[in-house]
């Protein structure tokens, strides 16, 4: 049974990282997701008992460990927010260049920067000149 | 879009608050909490919104324009509850009434500070989902069969 | 305890009030300072209990103790709490006087306080990942604020990689609960040291990756730099002195609070890693120009102080270590301040600062770097880099210096910057200078932290 959830985690763990490192800014967010549902499954693993829900009135036989399913429940809230706050993001990094492909923003970032320098160039000339 | 979920959108929300209700009363003898209560109200706006376009959904759905506030109160509410003990020198997040004294109730339903704390998560979920929703919907193009609305 | 509890209460809720009104105009930073003002007094309050009697511990709820999630002030949490806070408050008062540009940094720079200060005072390594996330989420949006949309390019980037290296630590988590089966810090130390070492050091390897990527120590530093010219100077100077501040209290805590078996096995590694932190830090400073620049590279460089500090361990390393942490945020957050200006003033705290890095008295910096050295002292081929690491920064520091504060500057307006920009820059300069001279307290506290570390009572 630990192999299979360790196996399970892995793999999702590794798509999660494949997705992260692609260049289509909305696959990393899915990348940070499924990473995120590697991390719950992990904690899910990581419960010591397995068994009936820990829900008052106690049923009989054993229960499920109950913290490891409240540590779960709290990394998906948090996986969800982080989601979110990513997604939007990416939307206003798609919105203000235009593109969501990580290397066109990239390139667009590059751009002004060169712009940049050449005025701080320029600057820097006008400066020179006029301690001469 | 399929009729179907043409007629369904607009008229889910009421059912997706009863069971909201419903996940926040009965979470302390089953499974339910305010997160879950929250998550699925959010959902029912999220298709509303969705299939309306979101100036439509602006307009039937008044309180989804200050979603930001509910979620901010509820954060609040959900503080507020969880850090009460602290007046009388108790650590946060602890029970009122304490366990074993008898508890107020309506119905089943039994006022305990746990269940003003879930109420708080449950405006704070549902709020900031909302927040999320509208600002994703906000370049969406508007439904064509909505042609009044132009203008 | 209550005290512990309010602490918590007031930055968390008025943040969340905040929220709701535009932070630009005048008076709403000035609430957030207050808020941070009460917090920062009721945290000396806990500092006092703490430091007089030991530490302060509280389970929620009233549960019995290993049921209930417990926060624990001790003497390395309070810390670095305090520390976080100050230097918070001083880039929010700068802010103040300086005009908020951003709707929301008020209420973040709270909500960033409320998860800072709930990660340095936890007892349970559940709850400290909670807080921890709180703190990073508010330092995601706040890593947003600056000028032109290159920022949001150096923010996604800032975002993406701290959320994959906090699932890391969640893996940990897991694994240590697995292991230990508790949550609790203390228990988790007792346990740990009986447990499996192969299942120990892959926990140990997981927390250590999180926190460096935090810290922004060598291998896991590419993030840093783009993300620190592209801020706001107060957003640079908030995420490199507050919000980095948890990748060293996390080393110390995690690594020689929990797992000290396993620092001392990855001892050598670290020191390595440290070492190559400093020089690569520091060759890459001096290749830039501008300041924001070599702060961004020169922040790499001084982490990798602490970083050696810790690998160096025993009392004197880890009070090194905390040290040099305390004067390291001071630092970074007063020259990350006087970024962009220009004056006499900002002139004579550059220099200040720069003699702070390069570890030359009367400037604090000169006390960090000689507690390090007096951690190394065994040992020349470390001491050796850690001096080629100082001369460096004494290179790259007075260089920008003189592009700098030597030249006329380009446009005439930055030359005139009003007593408000630099009242904050000017007060941090002061605590430095103090520090450097009279540096008892300091060494005092941070000897008083390091403490707490079973590590450091061999």
């Amino acid at each position: 049974m630990n192999l299979v959830f360790a196996l399970a985690a892995a793999i999702l763990f590794g798509i999660g990282a494949y997705l992260v490192l692609q260049r289509d800014l909305v696959r990393l967010v899915l990348g940070v997701a499924v990473i995120s549902q590697s991390a719950v499954l992990t904690l899910l693993a990581a419960s010591l008992r397995l068994g009936a829900a820990p829900i008052y009135p106690l049923p009989e036989g054993t229960l499920s460990d109950p913290l490891s399913q409240a540590m779960a429940l709290t990394a998906i809230v948090i996986g969800m927010a982080v989601t979110a706050l990513l997604l939007v993001l990416v939307f206003r990094v798609a919105v203000a260049f235009r593109s969501d492909e990580l290397e066109e923003v990239a390139g667009e970032e590059v751009s002004l920067d060169a712009r940049l320098e050449e005025t701080e160039g320029e600057a820097h000339e006008r400066e020179e000149a006029a301690a001469r | 879009m399929s009729p179907v979920i043409g007629v369904v959108a607009p008229r889910i929300l009421a059912p997706a608050v009863m069971l909201a209700a419903g996940l926040i009363v009965k979470g302390y003898s089953d499974t339910g909490e305010g997160f879950s209560a929250g998550v699925i109200v959010a959902l029912a706006i999220g298709l509303r919104y969705i299939t309306l376009g979101r100036r439509r959904a602006d307009r039937t759905l008044a309180v989804a324009r200050h979603a930001n506030v509910v979620a901010a109160a509820g954060l609040l509410i959900a503080l507020g509850f969880g850090f009460q003990g602290v007046l009388s020198g108790a650590p946060p997040f602890t029970h009122l009434p304490p366990p074993g004294s008898p508890v107020i109730g309506i119905g089943t339903l039994e006022l305990t500070t746990a269940v003003g704390f879930d109420v708080g998560l449950f405006l704070l979920v549902a709020g900031s989902l909302t927040v999320l929703i509208r600002y994703l919907t906000e370049l969406l193009p508007d439904p064509a069969d909505d042609p009044g609305d132009e203008r | 305890m209550t005290a512990l509890s309010i602490a918590l209460l007031i930055p968390w809720a008025a943040g969340v009030a905040l929220l709701a009104v535009d932070g630009r105009r005048a008076w709403v930073p000035w609430i957030s300072v207050g808020a941070l003002a009460a917090t920062l007094i009721t945290l000396g309050a806990v500092a006092a209990q703490v430091l007089a009697s030991g530490p302060v511990t509280m389970t929620t709820g009233n549960w019995p103790v290993g049921v209930g999630i417990t926060l624990r002030a001790d003497a390395l949490g309070v810390t670095f709490a305090l520390l976080s806070v100050a230097m918070l408050t001083a880039a929010v008062v700068h802010e103040a006087f300086d005009g908020v540009a951003e709707r929301e940094f008020p209420a973040l720079v709270l909500l960033l306080a409320a998860g800072l200060e709930g990660a340095f005072l936890t007892g349970d390594i559940f709850n400290f990942y909670v807080f921890f996330e709180l703190a990073l989420a508010a330092s995601y949006v706040l890593a947003l604020h600056g000028p032109g949309p290159r920022v949001l390019g150096a923010g996604l980037v800032f975002t993406a990689v701290n959320v994959v290296g906090t699932f890391v630590f969640l893996l940990s988590v897991a694994g240590v609960y697995r292991v230990t089966a508790t949550l609790d810090m203390a228990r988790i130390g007792e346990r740990m040291a009986v447990a499996d070492p192969n299942a120990a050091i892959l926990i140990a390897v997981g927390f250590f990756v999180a926190f460096s990527v935090k810290l922004g120590l060598f291998p896991f530093h590419f993030w840093l730099p783009t993300v620190y010219t592209a801020a706001r100077p107060a957003v640079a100077a908030i995420l490199s002195g507050s919000v980095a501040n948890i990748g060293a209290y996390g080393l110390l805590r995690f690594g020689a609070g929990l797992l000290p078996r396993e620092l001392e096995l990855a001892a050598g590694a670290l020191i390595v890693l440290g070492g190559a932190s400093i020089l690569y830090g520091g060759v890459l400073a001096i290749s830039r120009r501008s300041a924001g620049e070599m702060l961004a590279y020169s922040a790499i460089g001084q982490v990798g102080y602490v970083l050696v500090a810790i690998g160096i361990g025993g009392p004197v390393g880890f009070a090194a270590a905390i040290a040099y942490a305390i004067v390291n945020a001071a630092n970074k957050t007063m020259l990350f301040l006087t970024t962009s200006q220009r004056g006499v003033v900002v002139g004579g705290l550059f220099a200040l600062g720069a003699l702070s890095i390069a570890g030359i008295p009367p400037a604090a910096g000169f006390v960090g770097k000689l507690e390090v050295f007096r951690a190394v002292v065994g040992d020349p081929v470390v001491a050796g880099v850690l001096l080629l690491g100082s001369l460096l920064s004494l290179v790259y520091a007075f260089e920008v210096y003189q592009v700098e504060h030597w030249r006329p500057a380009a446009d005439a307006t930055a030359v005139r910057v009003s007593w408000r920009a630099w009242v904050v820059p000017v007060a941090l300069g002061g605590v430095i200078l103090a520090l450097g001279v009279w540096p008892e307290p300091l060494l005092a506290l941070s000897d008083a932290a390091a403490r707490v570390l079973p590590g450091a009572n061999p």
